[in-house]
């Protein structure tokens, strides 16, 4: 799974979830994408249960890239424990991830195959996706 | 190159700015600009409908032919096309003035032809690094998009920038040795195996960049 190496916090701010994605909103390596409708955090497990389904699909041949990384901590309290005493320990890692953004980008396989694997992908994300592809983007 | 003469109508544009711009978008037009030939730059706006269209057949790399209150104004090529990045709608669009037969530098994008050998007898993967290519040549040959054939190309082989088809009176700029297309072996199977042994599933706890070690 997806976690960053180094970090120089271990634990930060929420931030905030506002606009569209500023960049990564266009296709840059394959023929089809996958890209955000709305904000959301994207866990390090929903990144990589959607990788699985996508590689599964396609099977032999075909190429993925995946255009989000987990670089956000979460932390949670554990159960039954007072406020209070700091910050909850960090339980796991998000994307932030704004409407617009590109999550995942696929080259190399038939359209009709391209289609049904980030259609089996966007099945495993908590949020409403479309898929876009490099000739919509010319037209 | 487009096949018949493209015209667009275009209307002076006196406001400028966020508002007047949204303003424009609502009633179904898109604000843009046109430059070139030292001349000054006029603010313009362009009907959505008729400028998709154009887009349709050739606009995109074609010479466009510009048309004031019915009377020709200008002959111009899309620089530049700004784009919502949900609905893909244009947002605004640069237009350059351009002669004839002037030679002009233009970003055209490369497609492949035919199934690489790497692909159909090996099962490998095509990857194209490069989607855009920079040419010089006359503005009225100027094609939709350039060619690339790879037929020829096994696994862990390339083609460069110097084996795209370029037309009569036509250079590249890209440099010549720069890889378009390239064909590897898949590495999905090799994703799938991992993913199912759990290899890839460990989760370590990242280091923190100047934390003290514990004691």
């Amino acid at each position: 799974m997806l976690t960053p190496k180094r970090v120089k916090w271990r634990r930060v701010h929420r931030g905030r979830m506002t606009g569209r994605a500023l960049r990564g909103s266009t296709l840059t390596f394959g023929e089809f994408g996958l890209q955000a409708l709305e904000p959301c955090w994207m866990t390090n497990r929903q990144i990589e249960a959607a990788r699985i389904a996508m590689t599964r699909h396609i099977k032999r041949g075909g190429k993925v890239w995946i255009k989000v990384f987990p670089d956000k901590p979460v932390t949670k309290k554990p159960a039954e424990v007072r406020m209070g005493a700091g910050k909850g320990n960090p339980e796991f890692w998000v994307a932030v991830v704004r409407p617009g953004r590109v999550l995942f980008e696929l080259a190399g396989v038939e359209a009709s195959v391209a289609k049904e694997a980030l259609r089996l992908a966007a099945a495993k994300l908590p949020i409403g996706t479309k898929i876009v592809s490099r000739e919509e983007a010319s037209a | 190159m487009a096949t018949k003469e493209l015209t667009l109508p275009i209307e002076k544009r006196e406001t400028t700015g966020t508002s007047a711009t949204h303003a424009l978008r609502r009633d179904g037009k898109i604000p843009g600009v046109l430059y070139g030939h030292g001349a000054a730059p006029m603010h313009l706006a362009v009907e959505a409908r008729a400028f998709d269209d154009l887009l349709h057949h050739g606009g995109r790399t074609g010479v466009i032919t510009l048309t004031l209150d019915g009377k020709k104004a200008d002959t111009a090529l899309v620089r530049a096309l700004d784009r919502d990045p949900l609905s893909h709608k244009v947002a605004h669009v640069d237009l350059q003035r351009v002669s004839a037969h002037e030679a002009v530098h233009a970003k055209l994008p490369v497609t492949t032809v035919g199934v690489a050998r790497g692909v159909k007898d090996f099962g490998g993967v095509m990857d194209v690094l490069v989607h855009e290519v920079e040419i010089e040549g006359p503005v009225d040959q100027l094609p939709d998009h350039l060619e690339i054939d790879v037929t020829v190309l096994g696994i862990h082989q390339h083609a460069t920038a110097a084996n795209i088809a370029l037309p009569k009176g036509f250079k590249l700029l890209t440099a010549a040795d720069t890889i378009v297309v390239s064909v590897e072996a898949s590495k999905t199977a090799q994703h799938l195996e991992e993913a199912a042994s759990g290899a890839a599933i460990e989760q370590s706890t990242p280091e923190v960049i100047g934390a003290k070690p514990e004691a």
